[in-house]
């Protein structure tokens, strides 16, 4: 099931969620690269580089657990959903979204639990490695009673977890809609070998099935 | 018993249709709520935080994907196959056998197995029909021969065996060498006996010339597995930065060499641009393709995986793999019935479940067992891949299935099939590597010195 939004505020929310995901495994890959550079070539180490790789790594994915649900890219077993009438697949649709929310808002609980302390009688713990920017130093006078942050606060990084699942639940909610009104019929990615297709000519946008094999020279 | 139940919620609900991930944490959840006292929902959420914070050997994960989906461009593919077929296209069935080897070279830049078959298996299928091998022939071969791509390094599933029993990567990576090259093995000699059986068609022999040409063409793209198991076990980079590295390479490689992707797929266009243009890769369409096709796969695997990591916290926190340890040793259970239960094990999940979750969640519970049998984590490691990779091409849920079917455009049926007699070869390959240790750990043991268990 590829779906393109259909308005124009549905295309630039899914511009704006694509190119962050993009940026956000970009930026990963750069810094940890440079780090590896800056061993070899300039005997140094960018000290903060592995946190702020795992943070983006966590922010890449906890936000984007709710751009897969949208997209529907989460897989799943359909093998029963794909085998009884539209009517059972709708009920079993509508149990499984339920199901879904349980887990996000219980999860959604969760989360703030988590990140909530960081954010106020612990909003002193600061990150191991990485030196907190100026133009956010204004967060100590309201946040660490005017005391300057030398690292970035633990609940910054953290906050990805009560963002990125308050979206989560927003789109099972967006979900659980569409399944109601009949507009979709399973949560899952499907398997059907023509949809299939489609996503893997976007995956390898040049691979085509060609009968010569021996590559034309380039240039 | 109350193990039972967590089970069978995690089973219930994928049987719905409930996502992969959702039903493993909420029935993790469900299962704290109701059974364990004292366990928050923030506990919770920091398992799931944890997934990034505390498992670094994951996060070599999103980059061996996104090098995969450099090296995917059509032009790393086809480079390949004209090397594979100029080495052994020559013999009886040559064109398939070239097809096996193909997918083995193509393993070595990939650690995913669906990413191998849609590779390899879009060109070389339509080529071997057009010679006239059958469509199921060409199907099943290429469905069998796809599943090389967690076997030999790198392998994403590896990374995820390593993460979740604190083995090396580097030692997993060595290990699956050889048994790589078994089953690449196995399957062409098999492909022979066929086309001998069958009369089918070789290429011509196309001489040492073509050999020569070939391999320096593709060698842009072979390097990088030089890059990743050179880097690691000369101790230049982890892991981790070794699949960094391979991914800016194949960055690289894809635009500025092979340019089958970014600004020169067009040719070089004028002399005085070409800077501002190499500049221009950067924010590149085919970039940000590529980066965001990668991102949404790893968004999709580490979403799994995080869930399936509270579910081994709940299972730890139950001091269930110690309770299994202890009745399956009171049993009296021997290594070799303790693998052929594993192996049953995994067989049954691996239809059902995707490979990185099922590892995360069994391996914990068969490893400390295993270790007590006196059985190399690292040899176990590779049995649990081997069994991953039948899982693959076995009904309901193997991946390989669906993505051949797309790419052979074939129904479901038919290559299920098509793949049911090589995956005989593949099960004769399993009791091999299950019951001859030697074949994962000499590699390992040679070139890094014996394995130290700790635990």
């Amino acid at each position: 099931m590829q779906l393109r939004a259909t308005t124009k505020f549905g295309r630039l929310v899914d511009e704006i969620e694509e190119t962050s995901i993009a940026i956000c495994l970009g930026l990963m890959a750069v810094v940890t690269f440079a780090n590896v550079v800056a061993r070899y070539a300039f005997d140094a180490n960018i000290l903060w580089a592995l946190e702020v790789t795992v943070f983006l790594f966590a922010w890449l994915v906890l936000m984007g657990m709710s751009y897969g649900v949208k997209k529907h890219v989460h897989i799943g077993v359909d093998v029963i959903i794909n085998a009884v009438s539209p009517k059972a697949r709708q009920v079993l649709a509508i149990i499984s979204v339920s199901l879904c929310l349980a887990f996000s808002l219980l999860l959604l609980k969760g989360a703030w639990d988590y990140w909530y302390p960081f954010a106020t009688e612990r909003a002193w713990l600061e990150t191991d490695d990485i030196p907190m920017p100026e133009f956010l130093q204004f967060l100590a006078d309201t946040m660490n009673e005017g005391e300057r942050y030398e690292k970035i606060p633990r609940w910054i990084p953290y906050l990805a977890l009560p963002l990125g699942v308050g979206l989560l639940t927003f789109r099972f909610l967006q979900l659980a809609w569409q399944i109601f009104t009949g507009k979709a019929d399973r949560l899952i990615a499907s398997h059907e070998a023509e949809e299939l297709m489609e996503e893997l000519e976007m995956v390898s946008p040049h691979a085509e099935p060609v009968r010569s094999v021996k590559p034309g020279k380039e240039g | 018993m109350e193990i039972a139940i967590l089970f069978g919620m995690v089973i219930g609900m994928m049987l719905i249709g409930v996502p992969i991930a959702v039903a493993l944490g909420l029935s993790s959840i469900i299962f704290l709520m109701t059974f364990s006292h004292g366990a928050s929902l923030a506990s919770v959420a920091q398992t799931l935080f944890s997934a990034f914070e505390g498992h670094y050997t994951l996060l070599a994960i999103p980059f061996f994907v996104l090098a995969s989906v450099f090296m995917s461009t059509g032009g790393v593919a086809n480079r390949i196959i004209r090397f594979a077929i100029a080495v052994v296209g020559s013999f009886r069935g040559g064109l398939a056998i070239a097809s096996v080897f193909a997918c083995m070279l193509f393993a070595a830049l990939s650690g995913s197995s669906p990413a191998t078959v849609v590779a390899i298996g879009s060109i070389v299928i339509a080529g071997m029909i057009s010679v006239g091998y059958t469509r199921e022939f060409a199907a099943g071969v290429i469905c069998n021969a796809g599943t090389l791509g967690i076997l030999i390094p790198p392998s994403i599933v590896m990374v995820v065996y390593a993460a979740a029993t604190d083995v090396s990567v580097g030692r997993m990576f060595l290990a699956g060498v050889f048994p790589g090259l078994l089953a690449g093995l196995m399957l062409m000699i098999a492909i022979y006996i066929v086309a001998r059986i069958k009369n089918l068609p070789a290429q011509p022999w196309a001489g040492w010339g073509e050999i020569f040409d070939s391999a320096r063409d593709a060698s842009w793209g072979l390097m990088l597995i030089i890059i990743i198991l050179g880097g690691i076990y000369g101790g230049i980079f982890t892991p981790t930065e070794a699949a960094a590295v391979a991914a800016v390479y194949a960055f690289l490689i894809a635009n500025f060499i092979y340019r089958d992707m970014g600004p020169f797929k067009a040719g070089m266009g004028s002399l005085a641009m070409v800077p501002f243009r190499a500049v221009s890769i950067f924010w590149h369409r085919d970039t940000k393709h590529a980066l965001f096709e990668a991102g949404k796969l790893t968004i999709m695997l580490l979403f799994i995986i995080a869930n399936a990591l509270i579910l081994k916290h709940v299972l730890t926190e139950e001091r269930l793999p110690q309770a299994i340890t202890e009745a399956m040793l009171s049993a009296g259970l021997g290594p070799i019935t303790f693998l052929i239960v594993v192996n049953i094990l995994l067989l049954i999940g691996g239809q059902f479940m995707e490979p990185s979750g099922l590892l995360i969640i069994v391996a914990p519970l068969v490893f400390p067992i295993a270790i007590a049998l006196g059985i190399d984590p690292i040899h176990l490691g590779i049995i649990m891949v081997v069994n991953m990779e039948i899982g693959m091409i076995t009904p309901p849920v193997g991946l390989n299935l669906f993505v051949t079917a797309g790419v052979a455009k074939m129904s479901v049926t038919d290559v299920i099939k098509a793949a049911l007699p090589w995956v005989t070869i593949m099960f004769l390959f399993l009791i091999i590597v299950t019951y001859v240790p030697a074949v994962s750990t000499w590699l390992p043991t040679t070139l890094m010195g014996p394995e130290v268990i700790t635990k």
